[in-house]
């Protein structure tokens, strides 16, 4: 009698255990999200703004009591614990670990772009702690080797121009100019355009890079209406976009198709510095908030966020969204992760990739942790009368919402 | 000459405790790397500035030097980490031999002529048409050999180097001839001293330290990027840290990296709103209070600064 209810007693607990939740350990008090920022260097305007975006999703979360972990099966409150790094990327290793070692952060997340991401990578590995990377592209950082990487709100740089290569080929756009800055983040979409075009049998007349200090391309431009282009694609930061396009408009020379980087993620800067006229009829990538992604299945749609960031006092821009889509994509890791430790988060992610779809677009990562669902697709700006310019998806056909001018008028 | 010899072996001793013992009571590995980092350096460029006079501005163009030359050695060359230490080393004293001539300027022509050096190896480097060498401006991977605890070391036996090369000058008829350079070159000249010589050797040793810590800064951040490693910051940072300490002693350097590195840190972490305003607030009273740094204090009340 006594071993068949010592059976019971045992298999009830199995079944027990099996149902419930795994958890590693006692449920902490809050979940601490470590993170960097500059507040002061190059770095700053955009870290700024992702680093805004990161902290409202924790101001939204806790509101809302705290965030679903189902290890615990309760929703615990979030804190962020953050650091300035200056721009600096000895301050930022330093600081990563930091975050890891000294502040033992439950979840960690990287400061903006890919050269204060660098540091943080081979940190992260050798404390097999996940990174969940915003915004730093870097096709190196993805490596089959290393689990603890997650890109999150961008593609890998490489792949951004795939879109804005079909559209040139579908196009049948002849003479084709790429003139951009000499470093990591555009010399791998230049590559990649220019071979997609070279494989489509369209052959480059220009493809020079310029050092990324470059301030004003002038001289550049006029050595690029030499070689009679139809297109130019020019790759640079927000600083080289800005002078390509001043210059452009003082230069006077006129090109059926012009193509910037940063127009599409960072408009209100530059619409301050170049002004409407000089955008007109320009293409570029777009992105939230300017592109509207309809078919959202997790988190707030883009009007939404937008209606409750404003009544922070915020403005939205890209990296706002870039840093707020990484909360969410931390808060589904762990609203679906068995058990509280990395490797199990890494592993929920890997489950709901491919899955997700939020206010940046579908979220779907490769085996190395690269962000390959997210697309930017190509729009071009139009004027609006007194309203300045407007955004028109031209390509891909599934998002398009107005035919591409061209040639620009 | 026993009298001044074992002070310096304790200073040794005292620092390669601290960094051997810290690991195990402080986790943050980066944060001790980084101090070690910055004191090596600091050794280094002490040994061209404290006792000669001559203060590259671009000091960290032999940092970068060495960071690339170890990174090309280990890339292409497929040599092992440590041995792309030296290499390092040996990159930097190469730029260090092609810039020899400047030292045929002084004062701030020199300064301003070794900082144009730095930048320009800086844009060379970082050239596209050199992307087969050293990548160009797209950033060295060394994750395939990255090694933490290693470089860490590393980074300990370079300053261990460094520390015994000051000991070293400080302690030796050589040392006396830089001295003497830097009083005053043409009575220098006229007491025979080799000015020409000493100095030079000078400078090489000087870049040979900052090409080994840029070698294994390399190593430890396992992505770096040009403007990483020929940062500003680098030899600004450096030469604050030898002025607050004192220049020409083997203390000096390592006591001024020690506090305000570390104090750098603390604020960052701490407050980092305030952190510029404190620290320019502490460089204009370090310049108006305490021109020849904190080891003076000591000599003035008459102790002896190893």
């Amino acid at each position: 009698m006594n071993r068949l209810k010592t059976l019971i007693v045992v298999m009830t607990a199995a079944v027990l255990a099996t149902s419930l939740p795994a958890f590693a350990g006692k449920a902490p008090k809050v979940i601490t999200v470590g993170t960097l920022y500059s507040s002061s260097g190059p770095f700053a305007t955009s870290s700024t703004s992702q680093f805004n975006g990161l902290k409202f999703w924790v101001s939204q979360v806790n509101k809302d009591g705290g965030v679903f972990v189902k290890a615990f099966n309760k929703k615990i409150p979030v804190k962020l614990t953050a650091y300035d790094d200056q721009s600096q990327t000895a301050t930022a290793g330093m600081l990563y670990n930091q975050l890891i070692t000294r502040d033992h952060v439950n979840m960690l997340v990287s400061d903006f772009g890919s050269v204060l991401t660098s540091v943080a990578v081979p940190i992260a590995k050798v404390h097999k702690v996940l990174l969940f990377d915003p915004t730093g592209t870097a096709a190196k950082f993805f490596t089959p080797d290393n689990q603890f990487v997650v890109l999150c709100s961008l593609p890998t740089s490489g792949k951004w121009p795939y879109a804005l290569a079909d559209f040139v080929i579908e196009k049948k756009i002849p003479r084709v100019a790429i003139v951009y800055s000499s470093n990591d983040f555009n010399q791998s979409q230049a590559v990649t355009l220019h071979d997609r075009l070279v494989k489509a049998g369209i052959n480059p007349v220009y493809y020079e890079a310029v050092p990324t200090g470059t301030s004003n391309y002038s001289v550049l431009l006029h050595s690029i209406a030499a070689t009679k282009p139809d297109a130019v694609i020019e790759f640079g930061f927000v600083p080289n976009d800005i002078a390509f396009l001043q210059g452009l408009q003082s230069s006077g020379l006129k090109f059926k198709m012009v193509f910037t980087i940063f127009s599409g993620q960072q408009l209100a800067l530059i619409k301050k510095n170049v002004g409407d006229k000089a955008l007109a009829y320009t293409y570029t990538y777009p992105t939230p908030p300017i592109l509207k992604y309809n078919d959202v299945n997790y988190g707030p749609t883009l009007d939404k966020f937008e209606q409750a960031y404003k009544a922070t006092g915020g403005k939205v821009d890209f990296l706002v969204v870039a840093g707020y889509n990484t909360g969410l994509i931390m808060q589904k890791a762990l609203e679906s992760a068995g058990s509280f430790d990395q490797t199990a988060l890494r592993k929920a992610v890997a489950d709901f990739s491919g899955k997700l779809k939020t206010m940046d677009g579908a979220f779907d990562v490769d085996a190395s942790g690269a962000q390959v669902g997210e697309m930017l697709p190509v729009g071009q700006f139009v004027p609006q009368g007194a309203n300045g310019v407007g955004m028109n998806i031209v390509y891909p056909q599934s998002l398009k919402t107005g035919d591409a001018i061209y040639p620009a008028p | 000459m026993l009298k001044k010899i074992f002070p310096s072996l304790g200073v040794v001793l005292v620092v390669v405790a601290m960094f051997l013992g810290l690991p195990s009571i402080y986790s943050n590995q980066s944060f001790l790397f980084n101090l070690m980092l910055y004191l090596a350096l600091a050794e280094g460029l002490n040994i061209i500035y404290g006792f000669t006079g001559y203060l590259p501005f671009g000091y960290v163009g032999f940092f970068g030097a060495g960071a690339y030359g170890s990174a090309i050695a280990v890339t292409l060359l497929h040599i092992s980490p440590l041995w792309g230490v030296l290499w390092g080393g040996v990159a930097a004293v190469l730029i260090g031999i092609i810039l020899i001539p400047l030292l045929r300027l002084s004062g701030a022509y020199f300064a301003i002529a070794n900082l144009a050096a730095s930048q320009a190896l800086y844009y060379v480097v970082s050239n596209p048409a050199l992307e087969k060498i050293t990548q160009g401006p797209y950033g060295i991977d060394l994750s395939s050999v990255y090694n933490a605890n290693a470089a860490y070391y590393a980074l300990l036996g370079v300053l261990v180097f460094a520390m015994v090369l000051v000991a070293f000058i400080r302690n030796s008829d050589f040392g006396l001839c830089l001295l003497a350079i830097k009083e005053d070159r043409v009575t220098a000249s006229l007491a025979g001293v080799n000015i020409v010589r000493a100095r030079s050797i000078a400078w090489m040793l000087s870049a040979f330290v900052a090409g080994l810590c840029g070698a294994v800064f390399g190593w430890y951040s396992a992505v770096f990027y040009p403007s990483t490693v020929f940062s500003l910051d680098v030899s600004v940072f450096t030469i604050v840290f030898v002025l607050f300490g004192g220049i020409g002693t083997l203390a000096g350097p390592l006591a001024g990296a020690l506090i305000l590195y570390s104090m750098y840190n603390f604020i960052g972490i701490s407050t980092p709103q305030y952190f510029q305003l404190f620290y320019g607030l502490l460089i204009i009273a370090l310049v108006l209070f305490l021109p020849d740094g904190i080891a003076s204090i000591l000599r003035k009340g008459k102790v002896y600064v190893p």
